[in-house]
């Protein structure tokens, strides 16, 4: 028998090294997916004329991309939990590319609709979910920075990738940018390229790794060797067992709805989404209705986005502090209303430098939403786990991501007052901080109770229990918080120099 | 619509029908229209920075360019409140705009008034637009802190032409035109001479053309769409020119129909459709639009490409894109290698560390053999 592990994953992530690599490259196929749909609406006008077609049928473009980016989030899970990060990733770049390239060869809009919507949304989806599970690989111990640094991508790429569409359409049309755009996508190959795979080492060098763990100190690697003998032992007995429930759980893990921490995160989140994208939508339209002038306007949203920039890694770092860590998920529901109050305020602000203090604390809060929004559903589940976990949940944040802006405009165009749909984002993002504020704290508790149920029985027989995949044991306290059982592993390894060890 | 005056209605009537019409008549009218006047202040407003910065070319109307300069301290009123030169009820905002599609029209007019109130130091200039023929009142007013200033002399000209005929009140001079023709529009300038002189240009024109600045970029073989949008007022027709030299030829899509379709989207908005472009499409357009006081037109400039051209970045992207991802692969394999050997190396030392302890007691026997 082995000692429990300590993150699920079957080895101590390096935090570092190679890590930070993938952090970079992580942090490009994130800013592509965020922020490719927003820079995209720079085409809106020309497009609109050559098919002589409304906004509303153009803006559909840029729904279905974010709809296919969002709902692609199980196929991504399953592909990557099949075959790992990179080749998702490559594959997915490489759908970007073409998806772009041969809109630039369409001559209807119905053509546009597949190619920039489905083909390159779908591979958007395919960069996105592997990135951020990836990290939760490479990092453990400083996984909130790794994070934070990761979704610092995105408002990195929107101050890039903005200005730089302006100039291609300027200089080469449409047709000539879709060109070149499927280019730049492309680079989420190079980006996927960076994601070394890590994990268990294979069945095949167990045999080596036995005889040297005769003569030497335990380390590390032969920790990881000795405790993943164990699943590939129960793992004929699984299939026999003739539940194709297990069979599909291999490769998206449903049994995740019967996990506490995982609904509670799935609940608060889709409610936050509804009130989240629309404020940002609308701060430009709302600045214009209220007098400035449309270059101030555009001023507000940089604003924004510098703030968001500087927030996100700061976030992580503040998140990775030893007061913060083991409570992240009061810091995130905390970061969620208040994100609320600012929209709540919003209407008070009044003329451009209230409207400037308002973008600032905008961008801070949403920077503080983003960062921790995958380092939360990772401190939940597991990282393991979190391959499914992230596609289950972009699919139901789908639907209210896409409602929120559309339900804002209704409100504003039957109020006629912007104010109606900044109250609505701020009601509905503080009621979504509080409920997960109240239900993380019944989670804790919950947790706590457990850990000490199980410590009060055999100890053993809790080792035996965490390993494989069997229903009871997803709420153990294995899944919870991960630095008390890092604080364990330690003094285990030190147990293990003394050779009290089994193999 | 409600019944309107119509054709040469004394001042008076009209003025009678606007207070009959205004407490219960169509709230959509009245209600909308002051709206879109304040829209179109604010539009004004609003756009004129954009306009400054961007600086487009002037548009060849056949009036005046007129520089859009506002005092920084005059107000200017849109609205003609209590104190107008007539005694009546108080009409609000009146730029009426009657956008009907009969041809009943001579019935409008136009109230524009400028209050001074301030020494900007440079005269005021006001510009009105006009589509259509109207009667127009132009008032420039002293502002009330000037009431005890005494005025000498307050003259209206246009170009070198004195007009006679001004209506003075209290403190405000006004004079009335019928703009009916081409020739009626201009800048008309009323000096306010006395302890300080004030001045302010109003420049009547017509409708201005909206139109894209930067050139319409298309490639081979493509379709190129270029728009022209009148803004607010809809012209009584428009006509394409392309220019072949310096010389400027209508476009009549009539006659080649698989070239060139002239669409109209919007009755203000009209569209040109090239199609099967070549090189030789290559150049500047204008788009003209005839109004009933005048023409106003719009350049735009096209541009044909070949698909050689985007394809050049295209083809440099893609090879950094393989040479980035060759260089990564090529890293990772040689760290592995390394890692390989330096494991190897380990475990020989490993062994070497192992055997030697096994046998060290063969050896040290065999040295102390040697050694003796």
């Amino acid at each position: 028998m082995s000692p429990p592990l300590p993150s699920d994953l079957g080895y101590i992530p390096p935090d570092g090294g190679w890590g930070w690599a993938v952090v970079f490259g992580a942090s490009i196929s994130v800013g592509f997916a965020y922020t490719f749909p927003k820079a995209f609406t720079i085409y809106f006008k020309e497009l609109q004329a050559v098919y002589s077609i409304s906004y509303s049928q153009i803006a559909w473009i840029t729904s279905i991309m974010c709809a296919t980016t969002y709902g692609g989030g199980p196929i991504s899970s399953i592909l990557v939990n099949r075959y790992g990060s990179r080749p998702v990733v490559i594959f997915g770049g490489l759908l970007c590319g073409i998806g772009m390239v041969s809109a630039a060869f369409c001559t209807s809009i119905l053509q546009l609709y597949i190619c920039v919507g489905f083909i390159t949304g779908f591979g958007l989806a395919l960069n996105l979910q592997p990135s951020v599970i990836i990290i939760g690989k490479y990092f453990l111990k400083r996984r909130p920075i790794a994070n934070g640094l990761a979704m610092a991508g995105s408002p990195v790429m929107l101050c890039t990738l903005a200005p730089l569409n302006q100039f291609l359409f300027d200089n080469f049309g449409w047709r000539g940018s879709f060109l070149i755009l499927g280019a730049i996508l492309l680079n989420c190959c190079v980006a996927g390229a960076l994601f070394r795979p890590i994990g268990a080492p294979k069945i095949q060098s167990n045999e080596e790794v036995k005889e040297v763990l005769k003569e030497e100190v335990t380390k590390d690697a032969m920790e990881m060797n000795s405790s993943t003998n164990i699943p590939v032992e129960t793992k004929p007995e699984e299939e026999e067992a003739k539940d194709c429930c297990e069979k599909i759980n291999k490769y998206l893990d449903f049994s995740l709805f019967k996990h506490r921490g995982f609904l509670i995160y799935l609940i608060g989140n889709v409610l936050m989404f509804l009130g989240f994208f629309a404020p940002i939508v609308f701060l430009a339209p709302y600045a214009k209705h209220i007098g400035i002038d449309e270059y101030s306007a555009a001023f507000l949203l940089s604003v924004l986005a510098i703030v968001d920039m500087i927030a996100r890694p700061a976030t992580g770092i503040i998140a990775n502090s030893k007061w913060v860590r083991p409570r992240i998920q009061y810091f995130f529901s905390f970061s969620i209303a208040f994100n609320g109050a600012c929209h709540l305020l919003c209407p008070l602000a009044s003329g451009y430098k209230g409207l400037v203090i308002y973008s600032v604390f905008f961008g801070l809060a949403f920077g503080m939403v983003c960062a921790m929004l995958f380092e939360t559903l990772m401190d939940l589940v597991g990282a393991t786990r979190f391959t499914s976990a992230v596609g289950l949940v972009t699919i139901a944040e789908c639907c209210t991501i896409l409602l929120g802006p559309p339900i804002g405009g209704t409100l504003i165009d039957t109020f006629g007052d912007y104010k109606y749909m900044f109250i609505k984002c701020g009601a509905v993002m503080v009621l979504a901080g509080t409920f997960l504020f109240i239900m993380n704290y019944y989670n804790y508790r919950m947790l706590a109770k457990e850990k000490r149920k199980a410590k009060e029985e055999d100890p053993k027989s809790v080792r035996t229990e965490s390993e494989g995949r069997n229903n009871l044991n997803k709420d153990t306290a294995q899944d919870g918080p991960e630095l008390e059982p890092l604080r364990e592993e330690q003094e285990r390894l030190k147990k293990e120099v003394n050779g009290t060890n089994e193999v | 619509m409600p019944a309107r005056c119509s054709g040469s209605c004394p001042r008076r009537l009209l003025l009678l029908c606007l207070f009959l019409s205004l407490p219960g008549g169509s709230p959509a009218d009245l209600a909308v229209t002051p709206q879109d006047a304040n829209q179109t202040h604010k539009n004004s407003l609003t756009r004129m920075p954009t306009g400054l910065k961007s600086s487009p070319e002037p548009m060849t109307t056949t009036q005046t360019v007129n520089r859009q300069t506002w005092g920084g301290s005059i107000s200017d009123h849109l609205t003609v409140g209590p104190d107008a030169s007539t005694p009546g009820p108080d009409l609000t905002t009146l730029e009426f705009k009657q956008d009907t599609k009969s041809n009943t029209s001579h019935g409008s007019y136009e109230k524009h008034e400028v209050v001074l109130s301030g020494d900007s130091g440079h005269a005021v200039v006001k510009n009105i637009t006009l589509d259509r023929a109207v009667r127009i009142e132009l008032t420039c007013k002293l502002d009330d802190k000037y009431s005890s200033l005494k005025v000498i002399q307050v003259t209206w000209k246009k170009g070198n032409e004195t007009i006679g005929h001004i209506n003075k009140t209290e403190n405000s001079w006004s004079i009335q035109l019928t703009i009916s023709d081409n020739s009626k529009l201009g800048s008309y300038n009323c000096t306010v001479k006395g302890e300080k002189e004030f001045s302010v240009v109003f420049h009547l024109q017509v409708p201005k053309i909206d139109v894209k600045d930067k050139p319409v970029i298309t490639y081979e073989g493509d379709i190129a769409v270029l728009v022209c949008k009148s803004l607010n007022s809809t012209p009584i027709s428009w006509t394409w020119y392309m220019t072949n030299g310096s010389e400027q030829i209508a476009i009549n899509d009539s006659l080649l129909l698989d070239k060139y379709v002239i669409d109209k989207v919007f009755p203000n908005v009209t569209q040109l459709k090239i199609l099967k472009l070549t090189s030789k499409d290559d150049g500047v357009y204008w788009c003209e639009a005839a109004f009933e006081l005048g023409k106003s037109k719009g350049k735009m400039k096209l541009k044909v490409l070949s698909l050689m051209v985007p394809l050049k970045p295209f083809l440099a992207i893609v090879a950094e894109v393989v040479v980035l991802v060759a260089v990564i692969f090529l890293f990772e394999l040689y760290s592995k290698r390394r890692e390989k050997c330096t494991e190897i190396e380990k475990e020989f030392d490993q062994t070497e560390q192992l055997k030697s302890e096994e046998s060290n007691g063969v050896e040290n026997s065999s040295t102390r053999h040697r050694k003796v």
